[in-house]
């Protein structure tokens, strides 16, 4: 199977490193997905919980945070909410990746402000395109590189 | 004066049949009885000796004669009243009876009076041994002969002491003293017989009819009674009849049980007593009502209202009763407490939920737990089959490739586990729009490509690029695609085709039917059954029948027929197969329905609304297009005006069209709230609507569907136009 990857070195990147919050319970999805966003040039922080995230959001200041849904200490939806209530994170984007059935999440997720909903497992290359359209850059398919 | 011949019976008088219209002697009864029921029992009724006694005695002292009743064999029924004289002596004396008839005095052969009567059914007169007359009177009911009357033992000339003599001897008896008694006799002229045969023939008739009317009357009093019975003895059903205007005319005791009125009390009262006060239901039983006077019978379910102003859930059962002449004199109500059934059904059915929301519950879990180490899985493998950690060799990839492609199985039939619930529970939503089939098959074969190149299969599409839109949910279409040609490519060994095509259903023009054809091994005319079935899984397949868990196909049709399209198959083993499905064309005719009527056309134009939003950086996200359809949803007015749905064509979603029964100062005004509103909304403050619109007027003097067919065409046309402009602009 050829899989389209996407090789972009942090050099490559002219602007400073962007970062993003992985909000994850799951210790083998913040090690899986670690790993792919920094070849694509993020530097990339985790929290594994509800309330951990917030503190680590305000902190960190990342450029875009992916949220999880179901979170011990909270819910994804009430992280969410008080991001939105949070001047220093209201303008952060959130993209939601969840085992959540989209049909009863998606739309929720979405009016809650979050950019873009994604039911687990993504495809890697659908996914990494939303970050970077969240992240307002530029998403030309010459960048990507096939293996 | 007839000479009398020794040895054998004259016949004085034998009235032909063909004399009948002469003679008043054939009561012919052919006209009201033509078919009469006579069993056995009827008949024994018909000629019951003693019902007729009182008859026969009366005519006979009236008469002066003898008479007796007889079967059709000319059997004596019952005895023989006011027996003359002269007989008496004779027969008294005799040892035995005259041959055959009971009348004859007779040693020689036999009277044939009552078999030439009941043969010819006319009346017959016959003169014995002795010179006594007597005539035999049919008895016909309808065409049958039942039996006859005898009437005479009289003379009807002086007595002749010569042949009375010879009777003297033949009989044993003394000659002095039976021409003592027979010169006492007075004769009967033979033509007052024949009018007193004719006389007894219409009595007799007569008498038989009344007869056959009483027997006829008691037998329907008898049934009557019976169903008075049944009716009153139906204990669990409300029984009653109504007159035209509502007035309840009977009332069986089951009614009494069941709604706690007596007949007493309710005969004469109009039912609507027992009705439930709800509106809707009182409608629903006038409706049936209705419906029973059209058709004859109306049945529906609903509350009713028993005296104790307790309700109760019934079925009820409205036959209009009706004359012969055809009109309907009344109803015939039958009514079933059905409340304790209805409490059951109730209870099922909430365990029917419960049990639906309990699997679609686990299944919603199972599927969210077998997505989480579905999801690590998937990293891990693609990021060391990407390189992330550096190159791979061969066979190193190969191992991934294939780890990859079974976390691709897997992950589908988690979804397949999710659909097939939400199939089950009914919980299967769609989104329609109108669709384009081509785009999304494109879409579907490119996802596809990879696969199907592993086994070096090529995928053709031959949608026809102008084919019509289709009304349904692109996701769903996409999903149905999907499944059918992941299935082709399964069933397909290496280096084979597979096509969709899509075209205009020639069988019903208001859908599209598309295939998708492979070149693979068939299917069996076995499996071609199943292969719908749910869990059902294609027997004989060898390493083929790895296909998941059977569920896709069935999901399919599932989703097909919400679409309320069909699905099947054409297969021959050897010779490859071919799914069909149709899906409804979209009709922007029966969208725009329900602003085309009467009124809003009658106000002569119609005008087509514009609404071009200038694409900001990158692509425009769904949810602002959704943000923004209900913004304009608001700014139209409902009963006048339709937002046409956006197309699943992401080029068009930039520009929605509206619809709407207005003039120019209409659009105006809908043009500035539609400025203003998205003006409003922040998120699309970069969208610079352009709102345009075209003017058309509704065509004159045609008729109401020409009007629209014209009006639909031109909006067609109008929205091509603008599409098409934009794309080129671009």
């Amino acid at each position: 199977m050829t899989e389209t990857i996407d090789l972009m070195k942090p050099g490559s990147d002219q602007r400073a490193e962007k970062k993003i919050l992985i909000i994850d319970d799951d210790e083998h999805l913040l090690q899986g997905l670690t790993p792919r966003l920094k070849t694509n040039g993020y530097s990339v922080v985790c929290a594994g919980d509800a309330v951990t995230a917030i503190s680590m959001a305000r902190k960190e200041v990342p450029d875009l945070i992916i949220l999880d849904l179901g979170l011990p200490a909270g819910d994804g939806f009430l992280v969410l909410e008080r991001m939105r209530a949070l001047a220093d994170l209201a303008a952060t984007p959130v993209i939601v990746l969840s085992a959540r059935d989209p049909a009863h999440n998606k739309k929720r997720a979405l009016e809650a402000g979050a950019a873009a909903y994604f039911q687990k497992p993504p495809d890697n290359h659908e996914f990494l395109t939303a970050i970077r359209r969240a992240l307002g850059e530029t998403v030309a398919l010459s960048t990507f590189l096939k293996t | 004066m007839i000479p009398e011949v020794p040895g054998r019976l004259d016949a004085v008088t034998r009235l032909p049949p063909a004399a009948s219209t002469r003679s008043p002697s054939r009561f012919s009864l052919a006209d009201e009885n033509d078919a009469v029921d006579l069993s056995a029992t009827m008949l024994a009724d018909l000629l019951d000796f003693d019902a007729w006694g009182e008859v026969l005695k009366t005519y006979g002292r009236t008469m002066r004669v003898a008479v007796a009743l007889t079967d059709s064999g000319g059997l004596l029924l019952g005895k023989c009243h006011n027996p003359q004289p002269v007989w008496t002596l004779i027969r008294g004396a005799a040892s035995e009876g005259g041959a055959g008839c009971p009348f004859c005095i007779t040693k020689r052969l036999p009277c044939t009076a009552v078999a030439d009567a009941v043969r010819t059914s006319a009346v017959v007169v016959v003169h014995d041994q002795a010179g006594l007359t007597h005539v035999a009177v049919p008895l016909t009911l309808g065409k049958q002969t039942l039996g006859a009357i005898i009437a005479g033992q009289v003379f009807d000339r002086y007595p002749q002491p010569l042949s009375l003599r010879r009777v003297a001897r033949d009989f044993g008896i003394s000659a002095p003293e039976l021409w003592e008694v027979a010169k006492q006799e007075r004769p009967v002229a033979s033509t007052l017989l024949q009018a007193s045969g004719d006389l007894l023939c219409a009595l007799g008739h007569a008498f038989l009819q009344q007869r056959h009317g009483a027997i006829l009357e008691k037998k329907l009093a008898e049934t009557n009674d019976r169903f008075r019975w049944l009716a009153e003895g139906i204990r669990d059903y409300a029984l009653f009849t109504l007159d035209t205007t509502g007035r309840v005319t009977s009332w069986n005791v089951g009614a009494e049980r069941m709604l706690a009125y007596t007949q007493a009390e309710i005969v004469g009262q109009n039912f609507s007593c027992i009705l439930s006060p709800d509106d809707v239901q009182r409608q629903a039983t006038e409706n049936q009502l209705a419906k029973a006077l059209q058709m004859g019978r109306g049945e529906y379910e609903g509350w009713s209202l028993r005296r104790t102003r307790e309700q109760f859930w019934a079925n009820v059962n409205i036959t209009a009763l009706s004359s012969a002449a055809g009109t309907t004199q009344g109803f015939a109500i039958i009514m079933q407490d059905m409340t304790e059934r209805k409490k059951i059904a109730t209870v099922l059915e909430e365990a029917q939920r419960e049990r639906s929301r309990l699997q679609e519950k686990f299944l919603s879990h199972v599927s969210h737990e077998l997505r989480t180490p579905l999801t690590a899985i998937y990293f891990f493998t693609t990021n060391v089959l990407d390189g992330v950690f550096g190159d791979l060799n061969l066979e190193q990839r190969k191992h991934l490739t294939f780890a990859l492609d079974n976390i691709g199985q897997l992950k589908n039939m988690v979804s397949d586990l999710l659909d097939i619930t939400r199939v089950e529970t009914h919980k299967l939503t769609l989104a329609h729009q109108p669709t384009r089939l081509g785009k999304i098959t494109d879409e579907v074969l490119s996802t596809c490509r990879t696969h199907a190149a592993a086994k070096n299969i090529s995928l053709r599409s031959e949608v026809a690029p102008d084919l019509h839109f289709v009304w349904a949910d692109p996701a769903r279409v996409r999903q149905i695609l999907t499944n059918l040609i992941d299935n082709g490519i399964k069933f397909t060994p290496d280096s084979g085709t597979i096509t969709v095509k899509g075209d205009l259903f020639g069988e019903d023009p208001d859908f599209v039917r598309v295939s998708v054809s492979d070149s693979g091994c068939g299917i069996s005319a076995e499996n071609r059954e199943i292969i719908f079935d749910r869990l059902a899984q294609v027997k004989g397949g060898g390493e083929l029948s790895r296909n998941g868990l059977g569920l896709r196909l069935f999901i399919s049709r599932e989703l097909v027929s919400r679409h309320g399209g069909r699905i099947w198959l054409d297969s021959h083993l050897g010779h490859g197969s071919t799914f069909y499905f149709t899906l409804p064309v979209f009709s922007l005719a029966k969208y725009c329905s329900h602003i085309f009527n009467a009124p809003n056309l009658d106000a002569g134009s119609v005008t087509l609304i514009t609404v071009d939003l200038v694409e900001v950086e990158g692509s425009v996200q769904a949810d602002i297009l959704r943000e923004i359809r209900k913004i304009l949803e608001r700014c139209i007015h409902a009963g006048q005006d339709a937002l046409l749905p956006s197309t699943s064509d992401e080029d068009s979603e930039m520009t929605f069209f509206i619809v709407a029964c207005t003039d120019a100062k209409g659009f105006a005004l809908i043009a500035s709230r539609i400025l203003r509103d998205l003006q409003n909304f922040d998120k699309a403050s970069q969208l610079h609507p352009v709102i345009s619109s075209t003017m058309l007027p509704v065509p004159r003097g045609q008729s109401r569907e020409e009007q629209i067919r014209e009006l639909i065409a031109r909006i067609e046309s109008l929205v091509q136009e603008h599409l098409l402009g934009k794309e080129k602009s671009k």
